[in-house]
């Protein structure tokens, strides 16, 4: 009689159901996902218990950094282009098509009108290195040294349904902020949004 | 690993037929479940998934010139925040009065002290006048509102000038330059 054989199991695994998981989870990954895209300035923001979204598109946001420089940013390319032919025409400037095209690429800038052409003008990886000024404001919010208000105007001259994000940098000093805030009440802009980061509300905490 | 065979091919029979090595037609797919995984982490890592939220601010119109009822000192609670991360406050009296000035952290000690507060003099009435100072962070201010949003209190104001009262109290009680 001959002796029972084990079958023994081969020591590979078969990787092809494995592989085929992992590359459905990438694809959906790569589909789903944004980008971070590059900011002008790394913000941290405070954090609270709000559980209301930023949305999505129509969002103008000004950047408030640690050392007090303020950015701005609007969302959409075509937007953005409207938003410098609106300046540059009243500020009698002119922009090529280059510039424009290499403007609307930057999701948020910190600079002086005067010093934006030539920025735009340097190659990428030159335009990293920059240190931005940050963009001109003052306590009134209507001074004519203020940039600010410039911006803002004309990019809800862009796009009239712009929404206002404020995100604020954990450090930044309230007499900043302050500046920001007289910018915006002085253009009858009393409602916005100030981005934080999500933190858990207090054990038993309900929302109204 | 770079060798190259110099035998005869697959001869163990001297003579006989030389065979080709039939290659296996099972494929190693490790390494690919490497890449794809790879691949997988740097995606998580380089996007954003989670949207930052955020809260609402409505100031009033400063071109509307409102007649608003005067607020009772004895139901404000006057809140400055200083530096350092710390909070002062008044209760009960305004700032020409010589009332008591209190510190207070961010984050549970100052709901705490809203709690108290708004037993003495009940929700409906109780006002909090948030004063931020030169030397407070924008953080604070987003602390104190989001303590507002957590103790349900829908009547308070920011507003960022201090009177000479104010100032001459925060001098002298809290030893703050303002």
């Amino acid at each position: 009689m001959p002796a029972v054989k084990v079958k023994r199991a081969s020591s590979a695994v078969d990787m092809t159901a494995m592989c085929d998981v992992a590359f459905l989870l990438l694809t959906f990954f790569i589909l789903t996902a944004q980008f971070r895209s590059q900011d002008a300035a790394a913000i941290e923001t405070p954090s609270s218990i709000s559980g209301i979204k930023v949305p999505d598109n129509d969002i103008m946001t000004i950047g408030l950094g640690r050392d007090g420089k303020v950015y701005f940013g609007i969302d959409n390319a075509q937007n953005r282009i409207a938003m410098l032919d609106n300046i540059a025409a009243a500020k009698g400037l002119s922009f090529t098509n280059n510039e424009k095209k290499e403007f609307s690429l930057m999701s948020n800038f910190g600079l002086p009108i005067n010093q934006l052409k030539a920025y735009l003008n340097l190659p990428k990886e030159q335009q990293a290195k920059v240190n931005q000024a940050g963009i001109p404001t003052d306590t009134t919010g209507a001074g004519p040294t203020n940039e600010l208000k410039e911006w803002v105007y004309n990019a809800r001259k862009a796009n009239n349904n712009l929404r206002i994000a404020l995100k604020g940098d954990n450090l930044a000093k309230f007499p900043e902020f302050k500046n920001v805030l007289a910018t915006l009440q002085a253009q009858n802009i009393n409602k916005f949004n100030l981005i934080t980061g999500t933190e858990a509300p207090p054990a038993g905490w309900k929302a109204d | 690993m770079a060798e190259i065979n110099t035998g005869g091919g697959g001869g163990k029979h001297d003579g006989g037929k030389v065979r080709s090595k039939k290659a296996s037609t099972r494929v190693d797919m490790t390494p690919m479940v490497d890449l794809g995984f790879l691949l997988i982490t740097f995606f998580i890592l380089a996007t954003t998934l989670s949207k930052p939220s955020s809260m609402t601010l409505n100031v009033p119109d400063k071109t509307l010139k409102e007649e608003t009822e005067p607020i009772k000192a004895s139901n404000v609670m006057t809140v400055f925040l200083g530096k350092d991360n710390k909070a002062y406050y008044i209760f009960g009296k305004a700032a020409n009065e010589d009332p008591e000035l209190k510190t207070v952290g961010y984050g549970y000690e100052f709901r705490q002290a809203l709690q108290e507060n708004v037993k003495k003099v009940g929700g409906e009435k109780f006002v909090v006048v948030i004063k931020p100072t030169k030397q407070s962070t924008y953080k604070n201010m987003v602390d104190v509102l989001d303590e507002m949003a957590i103790t349900k209190l829908k009547r308070y104001a920011l507003v960022d000038a201090l009177t000479a009262d104010e100032k001459k109290l925060l001098k002298d009680k809290a030893k703050l330059d303002v």
